[in-house]
Formats: C-alpha cells, structure tokens, sequence
C-alpha cells in the first residue's frame, strides 16, 4: 500500500501501462492509454496512445496504436495511426504501417513498409498525397 | 519505482506473471501470478485469481486471492472470492465476501 502512484497517474492525462521485464502478459492487451512493453508480450495489442516496446522488451503480437516506437523485438504487423520508429538495437519482423516510418540504422527490419508520402509534382504526384507501397 | 503497471483504461485479457511487483489500475481479466507485490488501485478492475506475495485492495476483485504474505483489503475495496493468506487486514469501508483461510 505505501506504492501508490501519484494521484495525476490515476486521473491525469497520462496513463501509461508497463509491463516490466520480468512481466510476461499472454492474452490480448487493449484501451486507450500509452503501452511501454520491457518484458513480454504474447497476443494482439490495441491501444489509442502510443505504444514503445523498450529494449529488452519482446512482443509476438499484431499492434494497433497511435504512435510506435520499437526498440525491442517485435514478431507481427503493425498498424499506426501515427509515427512509426523502429530504432537501432530493434528487431522487427512483420508489414508495418503507419503515417510515417522511419528506420534506424542498427535496426533490422524484415516485412513491409507502408507510409504515405507526397509525391513530388516533377513526379507527377502535383503535390497531393499518394499512398505507395515499397 | 513500480515494475508493471496496468493503467487505467487499460485492459489486459489473458495472463499475467510477474517476478516483480504489479499495480493494477485498469482492468484485467484472466489470471495473475507475481511473485512479489500486487496492489489493486481504486478504480482497478481484476476478474481473476491472484496468486501473489503481499496483496493491497482498494478496487474490485473477483477472484480467488492466494498470498504467501499479507493481504489488506483497504477502504474502497470490493472483493468476491476466497482469501488465503498468513495475516489478512479488513478495513472498515471494504466490502468483502467469500472465505478467509489464515492457514493455522
């Protein structure tokens, strides 16, 4: 009873879940928090907020979140609505989608990227959005 | 510093074990095993047993709790299920229903 968070934690605006490394969660994780994952996580990930998988941190599991950051290891899809990070030290294997990607050196990464991005006009894209798969 | 922790508007189907502590603030069904503390925030929702070191209640609980340690059901708790532990707390304002094993 003396580990009660911060009365902001329960009712502020962020609330955030992590699992800790030693923590392993098999079943299906969802709401509308942020997720930090530094253990481990087996079955399909919804959440609103954002979603980091920390180093160490290992997920079998198709992701839905608003931003992802990955710096563990990941084996599925993932389908933001946000950025998607996949930074050095990650292990990435599945198609990955999001408003943006971005891929880190040291990183690896097996799977799909699927981003939109504006075409140049030169290009024929006249400035508007298309969606490309690559 | 708190090692895992379901935040509220979270919801976990499934199971979860833990060598560290849990705090539960949002909503968890399934089955719990830690081997150190949990505690369940006001507000927390667990359907499932848990089987863990010292136990603190201040939300719901629907399951049976098995503690190696103590378990405190504190003001705000609500709790169905069976409670075996070495030394169980009561507070006044918990709800409680179900068996209480003090192992003697």
């Amino acid at each position: 009873m003396a580990r009660t968070p911060a009365r902001s934690d329960i009712h502020g605006t962020r609330r955030e879940a992590v699992i800790g490394q030693t923590t392993r969660v098999r079943g299906r994780v969802s709401g509308d928090g942020d997720l930090r994952i530094e253990g481990n996580v087996e079955g399909d990930i919804t959440v609103r907020g954002d979603l980091t998988i920390a180093e160490g941190g290992r997920a079998t599991s198709t992701i839905e979140a608003s931003a992802v950051t990955l710096r563990g290891e990941l084996d599925g899809d993932v389908r933001a609505s946000g950025v998607v990070r996949i930074e050095a030290g990650a292990r990435v294997r599945g198609d990955i989608q999001g408003e943006s990607v971005s891929l880190e050196e040291g990183a690896e990464f097996v799977g799909r990227l699927d981003a939109a991005f504006e075409l140049p006009p030169e290009l024929g894209g006249a400035g508007g959005e298309a969606r490309r798969r690559r | 510093m708190a090692s895992t922790v379901i935040g509220a508007g979270i919801t976990i189907e499934g199971e979860i074990t833990s060598d560290e502590d849990v705090i539960v603030a949002g909503t968890l069904r399934g089955k719990l095993v830690a081997k150190d503390a949990v505690t369940v925030e006001h507000g927390g929702v667990v359907e499932a047993d848990i089987n863990a070191g010292p136990v603190a209640v201040a939300g719901s609980v629907t399951g049976n709790i098995s503690s190696n340690d103590r378990v405190d059901l504190q003001n705000g708790a609500k709790v169905v299920g069976n409670v075996k532990a070495t030394r169980i707390t009561i507070a006044d304002g918990a709800q409680f229903k179900g068996n209480v094993d003090m192992d003697v």
